[in-house]
């Protein structure tokens, strides 16, 4: 028996021991034996995903309901990296879960429902024919639904998020399901082989593949069918939430990835370029929202669209530049997307994870009303501030290194070759830089008025730092964030493997391992390699020598700091200057809606902002007594594309019940037409 | 074996030494701001010194730290600080030789830079006062509205080299003169001046010497900062705005800087591109301290329409550098 | 004159002409669009000289000499004038309203017309233009062939002046950077243009500016709108009854 079909096996297994586990036991051992075993289950995954990253092969074959129809599950490589993915996630949430899933988080639904989302999960990566693909992500869809349900009896916005996430999960599966039935239709058979052997230019394979793209990008979470994100990711359960936007999201990743990079490699340039469009949007539009969003989860979910957005512009760019002809750079942009999911996995599981804790310590996820946690949790404070930088792209994160493959790689598409090419991805450069400059907005925003500042309220006031078990994941995933950033090689690397593209290498000689983009290098002959030799012109990132720089550029700030503090120490004072004592009451802070006022101002037509002021004034208008501020901000396409939609299809309904007025005559006879109908297309 | 060694070596004495020029003149540059500046306005002026004056008095006063505030308050100044170092470390100014596996690439350098604009505005957050947020959000916001004009003009600036490290960006168009005035070229270094500009927290965009809370972006979020870590901030922005003044100075007249070469650059190479440095960053200055006195400082809602504006120039730069050269 | 050195000056004169265009686009009603307009006339004779130096026809010296003169000193200075009023208010005209003291007003949001649509679209207009020129760059050869979306952009970028300028005066400029870009294209795609035709264009246009700016200069005088930018054309919606 091979290494991947014990490990998929294992995984089975222990999936659905815990499930039973979680239905079985008393809610005092539960609370020990459920979140080990997902641990369990997640460490199983990280082992089997290795092991088929490296090249190892397995099956297992599951029998379905239907006779004669199996699902096979095979990992390759890049299934492989995605089962690492999912199984590093689902380690970090079941392990945070021992101290931090309570009350309705740890019931019993709650906990046999959380190992088959996981199931499910792992089954889409580790799919090898698209029977086994469908299965497993219904599995995931329900079982997810479940989870986001959990706290349903007690919060009603709950509901609401519930629905609207079913309503679009469900139309992501339909989208799934019609556009594989198409292409193994044309195919004739329902394996990767058989549907890696269509023709990708012809219209029935374009239809297929226009269909699974909007499927997979509904579960993603882009732009304009990312509506239930920003609804489900706050109102499910803090781990739950992790384990949506770290893992889930990317299952529909991975199933474009799946479509354009595995499946049909040579599929015209117009994917590439709807990818673009979508991503763009998302990226531009996700970060905006965070950007002005006040409830820490909320932010998080809408910054989960900008991460899929950009790595939807990799994906896009990727492709438009090989159907252009320009094979490596194409490469390094499938590279870096992959580098910004498994950033974004990473940093976006710590972040989720860590606003769990702080909304156990403080019963809160209003930024308005947090503040000065920095003193009362530090470790979640470190953590989030680790995973807060990654998620912003700056050195010397996970996330700085795939943006800057990115960047290079756009940078790099196109030249004086390709001018049109050049064109789109100065587009996207522009894209991209936009969407990193909003995101450090957003990020030191979440972060200073969370950590930093006074208590903005009492639950603020009254924060502890939570359980061990919750520190350990956060200060684990931000080691991840902080690693992957350090030294990038080895994952670029095994990204490239994973891929089965080439045009990056692991610099890697003395200090440590960088990341070097040979594929993007100026050709032998231009004019950049003639003005000082190729090799100086290799796009070179090496985050280590960087760190040591920083190292020695603050050594030496030490030095001299140190030197001052023995001559004078500092000093602490009870009140700060606050230019001239304005510092009296905390509610005078900057607070997270204020923060993002200037944004709001600039962007305020694609942010669809409402606001008024109301002023109480005394006998002359200029005493005023009291000032109330309301600000609400929509979600455009939710207000224009959604409700309309939604409005037309209950008046659809409505007309509907004049179908049935309650006689069981009209009823046998709807059945009965029906019937007749169906035999005689039957017959024809 | 033993000459590539030499070579590394006189690699990173020359970086060294270009890291102490630039520390030691960015106190003066800033007294030539301010020095240009009255002397247009009728004032006698401080004096090219004083600058430095300030910075040994602050650094040995003893900072006050209120309470609620956490060790953001003195790691903030440090990481400015360190940040500014680093810079001075990696853009090319008095010579575009550096280290191998840490070329002085653009977006790298980018992001140096951001994380001492996070550093001041996770600052001006930590005392928990009105005006430090402001600042820090309006700082932050142009920050994110600068970002893609920095990028493109990166871009731009590339497309000749395909490279976007400064090192070779700078020789290139020294080996090519024409490039300097080529269009796509100076509509770069326009947008890129005009990105370095809001910054470094110049007018138009932020008034360095405003005494109004309510106008104010950079100076808000160090209003609690006192003693050495006041210092250390005015520092770490001093040796930004130096640096990058320096770099479009460099762009603008790439000659006199000392090129990497085989082996590293020389030592009289080195002198002459401190000297060339010095002089070129010094007048430009002067340029920009004079044209600050016959502009007055935008609206904050005005600002974007700026960017904007630089933008659309270093998109055009892009376009251009593909269509006529 | 080798063809290198053309192309490079046609280059940068081409970039000039667009530059100007980009700031006429981001120009605020405050300032004076006549420099940027002189710098781009002065850059379209350039270019004619250059051109006439590389194809060695000393008539375009001549046709370079018109148009600097033309576009680069007359047209913008008639377009700036202002119509000396001899009867009208010597005071600023906010002075002579009657002396009310108005409640302090606290504007939410004071929004001067934002350049930034304006600007951005220009943007965009450079790439259609770039785009649209690709069939005749391919067939134009020579060194002067590659700026002909230069051309192109200006034309566009004027006309989105016209069509969105609130004054009669950036309609003016509208049509003059319009103007400019069609005699850019023309000079380049063809080469050089016989002196006869440029000197018909370059009378039309004189003859319609001159009489776009008196009527502007009537209509100011008769509504009294004193803005420096020229009359609102906004406020004068209800002049077709």
């Amino acid at each position: 028996m091979s290494g991947v079909r014990l490990g998929l096996l294992t995984v089975l297994g222990l999936a659905l021991v815990a499930a039973v586990a979680g239905g079985a036991l008393g809610t005092a051992a539960r609370q020990r034996v459920s979140p080990l075993l997902g641990a369990l289950v997640g460490a199983a995954a990280v082992w089997t995903g290795a092991l088929a990253w490296s090249g190892g092969t397995g099956r297992v074959v599951v029998g379905t309901v239907l006779p004669g129809v199996t699902a096979a599950y095979a990992p390759d490589r890049l299934g492989g990296a995605f089962l690492v993915l999912v199984g590093g996630v689902t380690v970090l949430a079941s392990v945070w879960a021992f101290d931090g899933a309570r009350g309705t988080a740890a019931s019993r639904t709650a906990w046999v429902a959380y190992p088959l989302f996981v199931l499910g999960l792992l089954g889409v990566m580790a799919a090898a024919d698209v029977v086994a693909f469908l299965l497993a992500w219904e599995v995931m869809a329900v079982a997810s639904a479940v989870l986001v349900l959990a706290d349903h009896a007690r919060r009603p916005e709950v509901v609401g998020a519930g629905l609207w996430y079913a309503g679009m999960t469900q139309l992501s599966f339909l989208l799934v399901l019609g556009g594989f039935a198409v292409l193994a239709s044309a195919a004739g058979g329902t394996g990767w082989s058989d549907l890696a052997r269509l023709a990708p230019d012809a219209g029935a394979t374009g239809a297929g593949v226009g269909l699974l793209l909007l499927g997979f990008v509904t579960k993603a979470g882009a732009v304009p069918v990312h509506v239930w994100l920003p609804r489900a990711h706050p109102e499910a359960p803090s781990h739950v939430s992790a384990l949506m936007s770290a893992a889930m999201v990317k299952a529909g990743v991975y199933g474009v990835l799946l479509v354009v990079v595995r499946l049909l490699p040579a599929g015209p340039s117009w994917w590439g370029l709807a990818l673009l469009v979508v991503g763009s949007a998302s990226a531009v539009f996700g970060i905006l929202q965070a950007g002005v969003a006040a409830d820490l989860k909320r932010l998080l979910a809408y910054s989960t669209t900008e991460n899929v957005g950009l790595i939807l512009v990799a994906v896009g760019a990727a492709q438009v530049t090989t159907a252009r002809g320009d094979v490596e750079t194409g490469h390094v942009l499938l590279v870096a997307a992959l580098l910004l999911t498994f950033g974004h996995a990473a940093a976006k599981s710590v972040l989720f994870l860590t606003a769990g804790s702080v909304l156990h310590a403080t019963g809160l996820r209003d930024l308005d009303r947090l503040g000065g946690l920095g003193r009362t949790m530090p470790w979640t404070c470190g953590a989030f501030g680790v995973a807060a930088l990654g998620a912003a792209g700056l050195p010397v994160t996970a996330g700085f290194v795939a943006e800057w493959t990115l960047l290079q790689a756009l940078v790099h598409a196109g030249g004086p070759a390709d001018p049109r090419l050049g064109l789109v991805s100065a587009l996207a450069v522009t894209v991209v830089a936009l969407t990193a400059g909003l995101a450090l907005m957003t990020f030191t925003k979440a972060f200073g008025i969370a950590f930093l500042g006074r208590p903005r309220s009492d639950g603020a006031a009254a924060a502890h730092e939570v359980g061990r078990a919750e520190r350990l994941a956060a200060a684990v995933g931000a080691l991840a964030v902080l690693g992957l950033g350090l030294v990038p090689g080895p994952m670029a690397t095994a990204a490239v493997r994973a891929l089965g593209v080439d045009g990056v290498t692991a610099a890697g000689t003395t200090l440590a391992a960088g990341v070097r983009l040979g594929g993007v290098a100026p050709a032998p002959g231009s004019a950049g390699e003639a003005a000082s030799g190729t090799a100086a012109l290799v796009p070179v990132l090496d985050p280590l020598a960087l760190g040591l720089a920083a190292l020695a550029a603050l050594v030496v700030v030490a030095g001299v700091v140190a030197r001052l503090r023995r001559r004078a120490p500092r000093r602490a004072v009870e009140l700060g200057w606050g230019c001239g004592g304005a510092r009296v009451s905390p509610r005078m802070q900057y607070t997270a809606t204020s923060y993002a006022e200037p944004l709001v101002r600039i962007f305020d037509a694609p942010l669809g902002v409402s606001r008024s002021v109301a002023t109480t004034t005394a006998d002359a208008p200029y005493v005023v007594r009291a000032m109330s501020f309301r600000q609400r901000v929509r979600d455009v396409f939710e207000e224009h594309g959604y409700r309309p939609l939604l409005r037309a299809a209950a008046r659809v309904g409505d007309a509907g019940r004049a179908l049935h007025n309650g006689s069981v005559h009209r009823y046998l006879a709807w059945s009965f037409a029906t019937f007749v109908v169906v035999l005689g297309l039957a017959a024809r | 074996m033993s000459g590539e060694v030499a070579g590394e070596v006189r690699v990173v004495v020359a970086v060294v030494l270009q890291t102490v020029v630039v520390v030691v003149a960015a106190p003066f540059l800033v007294g030539v701001l301010r020095q240009v500046r009255a002397r247009w306005e009728g004032r006698v002026g401080q004096g090219l010194l004083q600058p430095w004056r300030d910075l040994v008095k602050l650094a040995r006063k003893e900072p006050l730290q209120a309470s609620g505030s956490t060790v953001v308050a003195w790691v903030a100044p440090v990481v400015v600080l360190g940040s500014g170092l680093l810079l001075a470390a990696l853009v090319p100014t008095v010579t575009t030789a550096g280290p191998a596996r840490l070329p002085a690439d653009l977006f790298v350098v980018v992001s140096v830079l951001l994380v001492g604009t996070v550093a001041l505005g996770l600052l001006g957050l930590d005392a928990g006062s009105a005006f430090g947020g402001m600042g820090s959000s309006r700082h932050l916001t142009i920050a994110a509205l600068v970002e893609p004009t920095v990028l493109l003009a990166v871009y731009a600036l590339s497309v000749p080299v395909g490279s976007t490290a400064l090192g070779p960006i700078v020789e290139g168009r020294l080996a090519d003169p024409g490039r300097v005035v080529a269009p796509a070229g100076v509509l770069a270094v326009v947008a890129l001046a005009i990105a370095v500009v809001a910054e470094t927290a110049r007018i138009p965009v932020d008034n360095p010497s405003t005494h109004l809370e309510l106008t104010m972006v950079h100076e808000a979020m160090v209003l609690e900062s006192s003693g050495r870590d006041l210092a250390a901030v005015e520092l770490g922005s001093w040796l930004r705005l130096s640096v990058l003044l320096a770099l479009v100075a460099n762009l603008v007249v790439p000659w006199g800087v000392a090129t990497a070469g085989d082996g590293g650059p020389g030592l009289p190479a080195l002198a002459l591109g401190v000297v060339a440095v010095v002089v070129k960053t010094a007048a430009s200055g002067v340029v920009l301290a004079t044209a600050e006195v016959f502009m007055a400082k935008l609206r904050l809602f005005r600002v974007p329409e700026l960017l904007t504006g630089s933008f659309v120039l270093a998109f055009l730069a892009v376009t251009g550098s593909y269509v006529i050269g | 004159m080798s063809s290198g050195d053309a192309s490079q000056a046609v280059a940068l004169l081409a970039g000039l002409e667009l530059l100007t265009a980009v700031l006429l686009a981001w120009r605020g009603p405050a300032s004076s669009p006549r420099g940027p307009l002189a710098v781009q006339g002065f850059a379209l004779a350039g270019l004619v000289a250059v051109i006439g130096v590389a194809e060695g026809e000393p008539v375009l010296w001549l046709v370079a000499l018109l148009v600097g003169v033309l576009k680069g000193v007359v047209l913008p200075t008639l377009v700036v004038r202002r119509p000396s009023r001899a009867a009208g208010p010597a005071a600023p005209p906010a002075a002579d309203r009657p002396a009310t003291v108005r409640p302090v007003v606290r504007p939410a949001v004071v929004r001067g017309r934002s350049r930034v649509p304006l600007l951005l679209g220009a943007a965009g207009l450079v790439v259609v233009a770039y785009l649209a020129a690709r069939p005749v760059t391919r067939v134009v050869t020579g060194a002067t062939g590659q700026a002909l979306p230069v051309g192109f952009a200006l034309v566009l970028v004027g006309f989105a002046l016209l069509a969105t300028g609130r004054r009669s005066q950036s309609q003016l400029v509208g049509f003059l950077v319009l103007d400019n870009g069609i005699a850019t294209t023309a000079f380049l795609a063809t080469g050089g243009v016989p002196l006869v035709v440029e000197l018909g264009v370059s009378l039309d246009v004189l003859l319609v500016v001159l009489v776009l700016q008196v009527l502007g200069s009537r209509i100011d005088t008769a509504f009294g709108a004193g803005a420096p930018g020229g009359t609102d054309l906004d406020q004068l919606r209800e002049l077709h009854d």
